[in-house]
Protein backbone atom coordinates (compact mmCIF):
# COMPACT_ATOMS: atom_id res chain seq x y z
CA UNK A 1 0.00 0.00 0.00
CA UNK A 2 1.35 3.37 -0.82
CA UNK A 3 2.47 5.49 2.11
CA UNK A 4 0.63 8.89 3.13
CA UNK A 5 1.13 10.97 5.83
CA UNK A 6 -2.70 12.67 5.00
CA UNK A 7 -4.79 11.13 7.71
CA UNK A 8 -8.74 10.17 7.15
CA UNK A 9 -10.39 13.73 8.50
CA UNK A 10 -8.61 15.72 6.18
CA UNK A 11 -9.65 13.32 3.13
CA UNK A 12 -13.52 14.06 4.09
CA UNK A 13 -14.23 16.22 1.58
CA UNK A 14 -12.34 14.77 -1.12
CA UNK A 15 -14.34 11.72 -0.33
CA UNK A 16 -17.66 13.11 -0.33
CA UNK A 17 -16.63 15.21 -3.55
CA UNK A 18 -16.40 11.74 -5.15
CA UNK A 19 -19.12 10.06 -3.41
CA UNK A 20 -21.23 13.04 -4.14
CA UNK A 21 -20.26 12.29 -8.10
CA UNK A 22 -21.48 9.20 -8.12
CA UNK A 23 -18.07 6.78 -7.17
CA UNK A 24 -17.55 4.36 -4.94
CA UNK A 25 -14.60 4.72 -2.90
CA UNK A 26 -11.98 2.43 -1.87
CA UNK A 27 -9.67 2.41 1.76
CA UNK A 28 -8.73 0.21 4.40
CA UNK A 29 -10.63 0.92 7.80
CA UNK A 30 -8.22 0.47 10.90
CA UNK A 31 -9.67 -1.40 14.79
CA UNK A 32 -10.60 -4.48 15.70
CA UNK A 33 -14.43 -3.70 15.98
CA UNK A 34 -15.70 -5.08 12.98
CA UNK A 35 -13.83 -8.69 13.39
CA UNK A 36 -14.36 -11.28 12.58
CA UNK A 37 -16.23 -9.81 9.20
CA UNK A 38 -13.68 -7.24 8.57
CA UNK A 39 -10.12 -7.05 10.17
CA UNK A 40 -8.38 -3.42 10.32
CA UNK A 41 -5.43 -3.16 8.20
CA UNK A 42 -6.23 -5.88 6.22
CA UNK A 43 -9.48 -5.75 4.41
CA UNK A 44 -10.60 -3.52 2.54
CA UNK A 45 -14.24 -1.69 1.91
CA UNK A 46 -15.71 -0.29 -0.87
CA UNK A 47 -18.28 2.69 -0.05
CA UNK A 48 -21.05 4.02 -2.28
CA UNK A 49 -22.94 7.37 -1.89
CA UNK A 50 -25.75 6.80 0.80
CA UNK A 51 -29.30 5.33 -0.34
CA UNK A 52 -32.20 8.03 0.53
CA UNK A 53 -33.07 5.41 3.75
CA UNK A 54 -30.75 2.86 5.27
CA UNK A 55 -32.00 -0.66 6.81
CA UNK A 56 -31.18 -2.88 9.36
CA UNK A 57 -27.86 -4.51 8.86
CA UNK A 58 -26.65 -2.14 6.47
CA UNK A 59 -22.91 -1.34 7.41
CA UNK A 60 -22.28 2.36 6.79
CA UNK A 61 -19.36 4.52 7.49
CA UNK A 62 -20.34 7.21 9.29
CA UNK A 63 -18.78 10.33 12.34
CA UNK A 64 -19.04 10.76 16.11
CA UNK A 65 -19.30 13.94 17.40
CA UNK A 66 -16.02 13.69 18.74
CA UNK A 67 -14.79 13.48 15.09
CA UNK A 68 -14.75 10.20 15.64
CA UNK A 69 -15.00 7.68 12.36
CA UNK A 70 -16.44 3.91 12.78
CA UNK A 71 -17.97 1.78 10.43
CA UNK A 72 -20.41 -0.33 12.44
CA UNK A 73 -23.60 -2.27 11.24
CA UNK A 74 -27.25 -0.86 11.75
CA UNK A 75 -28.98 -2.98 14.17
CA UNK A 76 -32.36 -0.98 14.83
CA UNK A 77 -34.07 1.82 12.52
CA UNK A 78 -35.98 4.56 14.60
CA UNK A 79 -35.73 8.29 14.48
CA UNK A 80 -31.87 7.40 15.11
CA UNK A 81 -29.99 4.48 14.13
CA UNK A 82 -28.72 1.73 16.88
CA UNK A 83 -25.15 0.62 15.43
CA UNK A 84 -22.76 -2.07 17.16
CA UNK A 85 -19.48 -3.28 15.31
CA UNK A 86 -19.59 -7.54 14.97
CA UNK A 87 -17.06 -7.62 17.57
CA UNK A 88 -18.68 -5.49 20.18
CA UNK A 89 -21.75 -6.13 22.60
CA UNK A 90 -22.67 -2.23 23.73
CA UNK A 91 -24.84 -0.85 21.13
CA UNK A 92 -24.58 2.68 20.08
CA UNK A 93 -27.91 4.56 20.11
CA UNK A 94 -28.95 7.99 18.70
CA UNK A 95 -26.45 7.89 15.65
CA UNK A 96 -28.32 10.35 13.30
CA UNK A 97 -28.34 10.97 9.72
CA UNK A 98 -26.55 14.03 9.09
CA UNK A 99 -23.57 11.67 10.96
CA UNK A 100 -24.07 9.02 8.07
CA UNK A 101 -21.45 9.77 5.48
CA UNK A 102 -21.03 6.53 2.78
CA UNK A 103 -22.52 2.81 2.49
CA UNK A 104 -20.55 -0.16 2.10
CA UNK A 105 -21.67 -2.12 -0.99
CA UNK A 106 -18.74 -4.72 -0.40
CA UNK A 107 -15.28 -5.37 0.88
CA UNK A 108 -12.16 -7.35 -0.07
CA UNK A 109 -11.84 -10.01 3.22
CA UNK A 110 -8.45 -11.59 2.42
CA UNK A 111 -8.25 -10.76 -0.95
CA UNK A 112 -11.79 -12.10 -1.90
CA UNK A 113 -14.83 -10.25 -2.53
CA UNK A 114 -17.76 -10.19 -1.14
CA UNK A 115 -21.19 -8.13 -2.00
CA UNK A 116 -22.93 -7.33 0.73
CA UNK A 117 -26.64 -7.89 -1.03
CA UNK A 118 -25.16 -11.85 -1.45
CA UNK A 119 -27.56 -14.10 0.22
CA UNK A 120 -24.69 -16.01 2.29
CA UNK A 121 -24.09 -12.24 3.70
CA UNK A 122 -27.13 -11.42 4.49
CA UNK A 123 -27.36 -14.78 6.32
CA UNK A 124 -24.66 -13.88 8.29
CA UNK A 125 -25.56 -10.71 9.47
CA UNK A 126 -28.46 -12.17 10.82
CA UNK A 127 -26.70 -15.39 12.69
CA UNK A 128 -24.06 -12.73 14.09
CA UNK A 129 -26.87 -10.22 15.08
CA UNK A 130 -28.80 -13.27 16.75
CA UNK A 131 -26.00 -14.87 18.51
CA UNK A 132 -24.78 -11.43 19.79
CA UNK A 133 -26.41 -12.37 23.31
CA UNK A 134 -24.69 -15.78 23.51
CA UNK A 135 -21.63 -14.71 22.44
CA UNK A 136 -21.67 -12.07 25.14
CA UNK A 137 -23.07 -14.04 27.96
CA UNK A 138 -19.87 -16.77 26.84
CA UNK A 139 -17.24 -13.55 26.68
CA UNK A 140 -18.33 -12.80 29.81
CA UNK A 141 -18.16 -16.35 31.62
CA UNK A 142 -14.67 -16.71 30.02
CA UNK A 143 -13.58 -13.03 31.41
CA UNK A 144 -14.99 -14.31 34.72
CA UNK A 145 -13.07 -17.08 34.76
CA UNK A 146 -10.29 -15.85 33.25
CA UNK A 147 -10.63 -13.10 36.41
CA UNK A 148 -10.81 -15.85 39.19
CA UNK A 149 -7.81 -17.85 37.68
CA UNK A 150 -5.53 -15.03 38.05
CA UNK A 151 -6.66 -13.99 41.43
CA UNK A 152 -5.99 -17.41 42.98
CA UNK A 153 -2.70 -17.21 40.70
CA UNK A 154 -1.85 -14.14 42.46
CA UNK A 155 -1.34 -12.20 39.41
CA UNK B 1 5.45 7.97 -21.22
CA UNK B 2 1.91 8.39 -19.82
CA UNK B 3 0.13 8.03 -16.87
CA UNK B 4 -3.23 5.62 -17.01
CA UNK B 5 -6.78 7.75 -17.73
CA UNK B 6 -8.58 8.59 -14.66
CA UNK B 7 -6.32 10.37 -11.94
CA UNK B 8 -6.94 12.92 -9.83
CA UNK B 9 -4.79 15.29 -8.29
CA UNK B 10 -5.34 17.44 -5.23
CA UNK B 11 -4.06 19.62 -2.50
CA UNK B 12 -5.12 18.02 0.77
CA UNK B 13 -4.15 19.87 4.25
CA UNK B 14 -1.35 21.33 2.49
CA UNK B 15 -0.05 18.14 0.85
CA UNK B 16 -0.52 17.07 -2.33
CA UNK B 17 -2.08 13.88 -3.28
CA UNK B 18 -2.90 11.66 -6.06
CA UNK B 19 -5.12 8.79 -6.67
CA UNK B 20 -6.95 6.66 -9.09
CA UNK B 21 -10.22 6.98 -9.56
CA UNK B 22 -12.84 6.70 -11.96
CA UNK B 23 -15.50 3.55 -10.97
CA UNK B 24 -14.08 3.53 -7.64
CA UNK B 25 -11.68 5.93 -6.19
CA UNK B 26 -9.06 4.14 -4.41
CA UNK B 27 -7.82 5.62 -1.29
CA UNK B 28 -5.71 3.18 -0.27
CA UNK B 29 -3.56 3.81 -3.67
CA UNK B 30 -3.22 7.36 -2.94
CA UNK B 31 0.33 8.58 -2.77
CA UNK B 32 1.71 12.26 -1.90
CA UNK B 33 3.97 14.13 -4.00
CA UNK B 34 6.46 16.61 -3.07
CA UNK B 35 6.74 19.56 -4.62
CA UNK B 36 9.27 18.03 -7.61
CA UNK B 37 6.95 14.87 -7.46
CA UNK B 38 4.13 17.67 -8.71
CA UNK B 39 6.39 19.29 -11.16
CA UNK B 40 6.91 15.69 -12.72
CA UNK B 41 3.90 14.38 -12.49
CA UNK B 42 2.38 17.67 -14.47
CA UNK B 43 4.56 16.88 -17.29
CA UNK B 44 4.07 13.13 -17.18
CA UNK B 45 -0.12 13.86 -17.13
CA UNK B 46 0.84 15.39 -20.65
CA UNK B 47 3.04 12.51 -21.82
CA UNK B 48 6.55 13.85 -21.03
CA UNK B 49 9.04 11.00 -21.66
CA UNK B 50 12.03 10.36 -19.56
CA UNK B 51 14.92 12.50 -20.62
CA UNK B 52 12.44 15.45 -20.86
CA UNK B 53 11.63 15.18 -17.30
CA UNK B 54 15.15 15.26 -16.81
CA UNK B 55 15.41 18.59 -18.59
CA UNK B 56 12.79 19.94 -17.02
CA UNK B 57 14.17 19.15 -13.57
CA UNK B 58 17.56 20.91 -14.83
CA UNK B 59 15.97 24.53 -16.28
CA UNK B 60 13.55 24.61 -13.15
CA UNK B 61 16.00 23.28 -10.17
CA UNK B 62 19.44 23.88 -9.72
CA UNK B 63 20.63 20.21 -9.62
CA UNK B 64 23.43 18.34 -11.57
CA UNK B 65 22.18 16.25 -14.42
CA UNK B 66 23.59 13.50 -12.62
CA UNK B 67 21.12 13.94 -9.61
CA UNK B 68 18.31 15.12 -11.76
CA UNK B 69 18.25 11.85 -13.86
CA UNK B 70 18.76 9.84 -10.65
CA UNK B 71 15.72 11.63 -9.65
CA UNK B 72 13.99 10.95 -12.52
CA UNK B 73 14.25 7.13 -13.05
CA UNK B 74 13.46 7.03 -9.27
CA UNK B 75 10.06 8.25 -10.08
CA UNK B 76 9.24 6.60 -12.62
CA UNK B 77 10.51 3.22 -11.09
CA UNK B 78 8.15 4.24 -8.14
CA UNK B 79 5.18 5.10 -10.65
CA UNK B 80 5.96 1.45 -12.23
CA UNK B 81 5.88 -0.28 -9.22
CA UNK B 82 2.77 1.41 -8.30
CA UNK B 83 1.20 0.66 -11.75
CA UNK B 84 0.32 3.89 -12.63
CA UNK B 85 1.70 3.86 -16.25
CA UNK B 86 -0.12 3.70 -19.15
Amino acid sequence: MPETSVRLAQLLPLMQERLAAGESVQFTPQGTSMRPTIYGGRDQVILSPLPPKLKKYDLPLYRRDNGQFVLHRIVEVGECYTCVGDNQFALETGVREDQMIALTTGFYRKGRYCRVDSAGYQLYCRIWHWSRPVRGFVQRCFYGVARRIKKILGK
Amino acid sequence: MKLKDGFILRTVAGETVVLPAGGVTDFDMMITLNDTGRFLWERLSVGAEETELVSALLAEYDVTEEVAAKSVAAFVARLKELDFLA
